[in-house]
């Protein structure tokens, strides 16, 4: 029996098992099925495993797994349902994907039940990809990440990895461009989406130049593999070779077509890399700025600082590290440089020694790692992205939305305190923050919220969060107890000192019910409403406390954002612009609430949604308890009540309601 | 050949097994499964095993099984076992039969015929209260010459007619009895605390003489056993047989099955623990099946028929002296958290070349455990497949404690 392999010995279960059910009466059928699918589940996290199943389905459709149940038939079945139940779990889940496995099986000819044509199970598996994407590409949607379980997720992700491999892409083209579109448009820091889709795209469609839709998908792929004429076809080194063969007007030419490359989407090729070196090097100073794509702001701050913007690109820019190119030109943008703190914790971080364990956390965000590029270039690259795209900051697939948002308030509030905790996690693997006057260490603490971080973040992530994490989650315990939301202490104790005294949360701890939530709505107009605050805007971010809710808006968890911005959009309709740390900014809360990334007046990375729908998810937030202003009472009851309708007919059902009147 | 056996409970495995061997039979239980026979074409009589009346009796019921020309009653169900002694002292015209029934019905009865054929059982005794189980406490304590301070001596109340753990209680000490006894459990049996090895046995008799024995190695009760029995007790087993042919000599079991529990001490010596005589539970005729490859439901339904021939018999059972290399195993998941939300199974399991299969549903919803009745349900089983007695006793220790709900 040592001899096999665990594969072998799974697969003669699943032998066993199929051969049970098959013989069995329809007594037992049932229970040989409940055993069945449990050895099906347990198999799919796994390639091989998949590979193994997909072998088994003829034999277990013949057997008649799917008998009696409302797969039976694979004609009657709809595409838009597959993504709820594969969210729901084992046997659900299991079930599905053995459906879809059939449909792949009845596609290769594998297996002919005559109730469904090859064409129609290829459109059919076609539109379970394009409402599946989060799958295809493992990034979790929010709803998604608190609904399934590891092993749901590494299942089903295997599943679809098992069938894009196999299936025509055709149909599926003008989808992956919208999804192209809208990720750009929200300039994440991580571009491993992105681009994962791209070379997907490359791999598996020929696309025709003149087809209006090809176009565009053709657009994302110059971007990364070809971005201008002259790098075409070119393989790296040969193009630093033809870069040498220019002339200072032909390079400033080559340098316009990259940068105009890059700002269309954000994404950065290794060529790019490759011209801004020699460009640097060869001191080209008046064509880096054009090869960088800057604006006159831009251009002034590289015109200021060349000696040191020089040597940071030399020190951190490599073609397997380039995406970092784009965060420099922003950061060059919004001015960060222009603080001689942070010029001064940048050129600290850079001569840093990096703590072993800090580097292997590197090393495992790293997915394509060269060994040209050290552990202190990437965590430096990835500073850049984060310092130039405050924004673009993601939890990944991990539960720590707090340290998401904190590194991305700092970013932007307190840039030079970010550098300097980096490169003092980079050095010791520890941090200490001060609570309440007395000191909070990382290595002293017990766990946090993480148990197995997903590394797929940038390096500045996987540095940072798992210590913050256990900072935050310290945090929390210390302040538990008290009556009331811990947040109310830890939220200005971990970001900072801008973080407003004043706090409401709906939910009253006392009570163990939502109380007055008439009051607390109105609070929340008067924090941010111009029209109630007196035309003021929001000054720093405002941590905000959301209640997550499925898209068919039943509560699901908590989730943490940032309200940047409350503003009137093209419509004249006031959205409330806020920061979503979660991948995908995207998503579907139930009650046709669905927050938009682009097209409604958003910065690139800021989510947002009509006032009143926003509202409706807030439990928590800070407000300014000093200037708490009269015109509160002048927010009409009718806004209010379309607040609390919403919020009480979705999360609001899984709590108890009190009316009563609340001293805030 | 049996003419029509009827099955006393309901046991959807031995249907088919039934359906698949082509034998007459028809199947006796509660009303709640008329819907369901009627749907599968299951020949069925509903009848209230509960209740005892003019109308519903022995009598009655072998009337209603007549016009299926039923000649054989086997009890599926515990509480079945003296409704087929019934009607089985009818088709055998033996009123003896029933009186074995109810051996099997009284397990202070079934200790004081054990005693008297001179197999060892522990000191028992039939208690009324708390006080009669304390006294009883007492009397034990001082035959073991116990000394100031001293722990009191285990005593074990069983109802006396329950099907395996059910009402079981372990009571280590005085305030035990007080803590844990209810009402409710009176009138039952009270035992000193056998000690040594505990497995069980399920011979399967036809004309009084065992023509198969299975021995289940118990390694941690109600929790987990493997078939066959693992090479130490292996070693044992002529001594067994003897043992055992001395209590279906004593008990006059005749024809079907018997189930007793033993205990094997660290001097060699077997005591005797309890006896039934329908299907033992923990799936030991499932493992036993597998590991021997045979229908062990139909042979334990075949056994009860008188009329079996001999080469019947030794189609349908293994040669006495089989010894599988293959060993078959079980553990019975209990949650080990008040709330459970989900089931996890954990990778080591997944990688485990001795895993066979498992039978776990996972929790519709955040789910409250209620506190545990003797053992409880349990959520499922874990089954194990392997050609080491020895690693699947690890394995079976070590799964009783996973938390596979979370």
């Amino acid at each position: 029996m040592s001899e096999q392999t665990i594969d072998d010995i799974n697969q003669s279960r699943l032998k066993e098992l199929l051969n049970d059910f098959f013989e069995a009466t329809s007594l037992t059928k049932p229970d040989k099925a409940n055993k069945l699918m449990n050895q099906i589940d347990i198999m799919a996290d796994s390639k091989l495993g998949i590979e193994c199943i997909y072998s088994y389905v003829p034999s277990l459709t013949e057997a008649g797994i799917f008998d009696g149940s409302p797969w039976a038939d694979p004609s009657k079945l709809v595409p838009n349902l597959a993504n709820g139940t594969l969210k729901s779990g084992h046997p659900n889940s299991t079930i599905e994907l053995l459906s879809e496995l059939r449909l792949m099986a009845i596609v290769n000819g594998d297996l002919d039940n005559g109730q469904i044509e090859p064409d129609e199970a290829s459109n059919y598996l076609q539109e379970i990809i394009v409402a599946n994407l989060e799958f295809v590409f493992n990034e979790p949607q929010e709803e998604t990440r608190l609904m399934m379980s590891d092993h749901e997720l590494v299942k089903v992700h295997s599943l679809f990895k098992f069938i894009i491999d196999k299936v025509d892409l055709e149909q599926v083209k003008e989808k992956l461009s919208e999804e192209l579109t809208l990720i750009c448009a929200q300039r994440p820091v991580v571009t491993e989406k992105q681009r994962n889709i791209i070379a997907l795209v490359k791999e598996k469609l020929d696309l025709d130049a003149y087809k209006p839709e090809d176009r565009k998908l053709l657009r994302f792929q110059k971007c990364i593999y070809s971005p201008t004429e002259g790098s075409a076809d070119k393989p790296l080194d040969e193009y630093g070779h033809y870069l040498k063969t220019l002339t200072k007007a032909e390079l400033y030419a080559e340098a316009q077509e990259m940068s105009s490359r890059m700002l269309e989407f954000g994404l950065v090729s290794q060529y790019q890399g490759i011209l801004l070196l020699h460009l640097v090097r060869n001191e080209f100073h008046q064509i880096v700025p054009i090869c960088l794509g800057l604006n006159p702001v831009g251009e002034a701050k590289w015109n200021e600082n060349i000696a040191f913007v020089s040597d940071l690109i030399k020190d951190t820019v490599h073609p397997y590290n380039c995406q970092c190119i784009y965060g420099l030109a922003k950061m060059l943008e919004n001015g960060v440089l222009g603080r001689e703190a942070v010029r001064s914790s940048l050129s600290n971080l850079a001569t840093s020694r990096i703590h072993l364990k800090v580097e292997e956390r590197i090393d495992k965000s790293t997915r394509k790692k060269s060994k040209d590029v050290s552990s202190r270039q990437y965590l430096m690259g990835s500073l850049f992205r984060i310092l130039g795209q405050p924004l673009g900051v993601g939890q990944g697939n991990n539960p720590t939305c707090q340290s998401a948002r904190g590194i991305s308030m700092w970013s932007k509030h307190s840039p030079a305190k970010l550098i300097n905790m980096v490169q003092t996690v980079a050095v010791h693997d520890d941090i200490s923050f001060r609570f309440e006057g007395q000191e909070i260490k990382a290595s002293e603490t017990i766990e946090g919220l993480v148990h197995n971080l997903d590394y797929n973040l940038d390096a500045v992530s996987v540095t940072l969060v798992p210590l913050l994490d256990k900072v935050y989650n310290e945090m929390m315990r210390r302040a538990a107890g008290r009556g009331d939301d811990p947040h109310k202490w830890v939220n200005p104790a971990l970001y900072g000192q801008w973080i407003l005294i004043g706090f409401a949360s709906a939910y009253d701890y006392l009570s163990n019910a939502i109380v007055d939530f008439d009051g607390f709505t109105r609070i929340f107009y008067g924090m941010c409403h111009p029209e109630y605050n007196g035309q003021h805007q929001l000054i720093y971010p405002n941590p905000i406390g959301i209640f997550i809710t499925s898209s068919k808006g039943e509560f699901l968890g908590f989730h943490a954002v940032s309200l940047l911005r409350v503003a009137k959009d093209d419509n004249k309709e006031y959205r409330a612009y806020f920061l979503n740390p979660n991948n995908e900014g995207r998503q579907d809360w139930g009650q046709g609430i669905k927050p938009s990334v682009f097209g409604n007046g958003e910065i690139a990375g800021e989510s947002s949604l009509p006032l009143h729908q926003f509202a409706a998810r807030v439990y928590a937030f800070h407000y300014n308890n000093l200037s708490q202003v009269s015109k509160q009472m002048e927010i009409p009851d009718s806004e209010i009540q379309k607040v609390k309708k919403l919020a009480k007919e979705s999360w609001g059902q899984a709590y108890t309601w009190l009316e009563t009147k609340k001293q805030w | 050949m049996a003419k029509c056996f009827a099955l006393l409970g309901w046991s959807l495995p031995v249907i088919e097994s039934m359906q698949k061997m082509d034998k007459p039979y028809v199947v006796v239980s509660f009303p709640d499964f008329e819907q369901y026979a009627a749907e599968n074409n299951i020949p069925f009589v509903s009848y209230q095993f509960d209740e005892w009346s003019d109308t519903s009796n022995s009598l009655d019921l072998h009337e209603k099984l007549k016009p299926y020309n039923v000649d054989v009653a086997v009890p599926l169900f515990e509480e079945t076992v003296e409704w087929a002694g019934a009607l089985n002292s009818i088709y055998r015209d033996d009123p003896r039969v029933l009186n074995r029934a109810f051996l099997f019905r009284n397990k202070a009865m079934m200790k004081r015929k054990a005693l008297i054929g001179g197999l060892r059982v522990g000191l028992f005794e039939e208690v009324y209260n708390k006080e009669g189980v304390k006294e009883f406490m007492k009397r034990l304590n001082a035959a073991n010459l116990q000394v100031e301070g001293e722990e009191d001596s285990w005593v074990h109340i069983k109802p006396f007619a329950s099907a395996g753990t059910v009402g079981h209680r372990l009571l280590r000490s005085m305030s035990d009895i007080d803590e844990k006894c209810e009402e409710g459990d009176f009138p039952c049996l009270a035992e000193s605390h056998l000690p040594g090895q505990e497995f069980s046995c399920e011979a399967f008799v036809h004309g009084g003489k065992i023509r198969f024995l299975n021995i289940t190695e118990y390694v941690k009760l109600g929790y987990s056993n493997f078939i066959p029995e693992g090479n130490y007790l292996h070693t044992k087993r002529e001594k067994i047989m003897k043992e055992m042919q001395k209590l279906v000599d004593l008990f006059g079991i005749q024809y079907g099955m018997i189930h007793p529990e033993w205990f094997l001490t660290e001097n060699d010596e077997l005591n005797f623990g309890e006896v039934a005589c329908r299907i033992p539970g923990g799936h030991i005729l499932e493992l036993c099946g597998k590991a021997y490859d045979f229908d062990a439901l139909a042979a334990f339904v075949l056994c009860h028929d008188p009329d079996l021939t001999e080469e019947e018999l030794n189609k349908i059972l293994p040669p006495i002296d089989a010894r599988p290399k293959t060993f078959y195993g079980n553990v019975m998941i209990y949650p080990h958290k008040n709330r459970i939300e989900k089931l996890e199974i954990p990778e080591e399991l997944k990688e485990e070349p001795f895993f066979l299969d498992h039978n776990l549903v996972p929790p519709l919803t955040t789910q409250k455990i209620n506190d545990r009745d003797g053992f409880g349900n349990h959520f499922g089983t874990v089954n194990f497949k392997g050609d080491d007695p020895d690693r699947m006793t690890e394995l079976l220790l070590h799964y009783e404690n996973v938390d596979f709900y979370v």
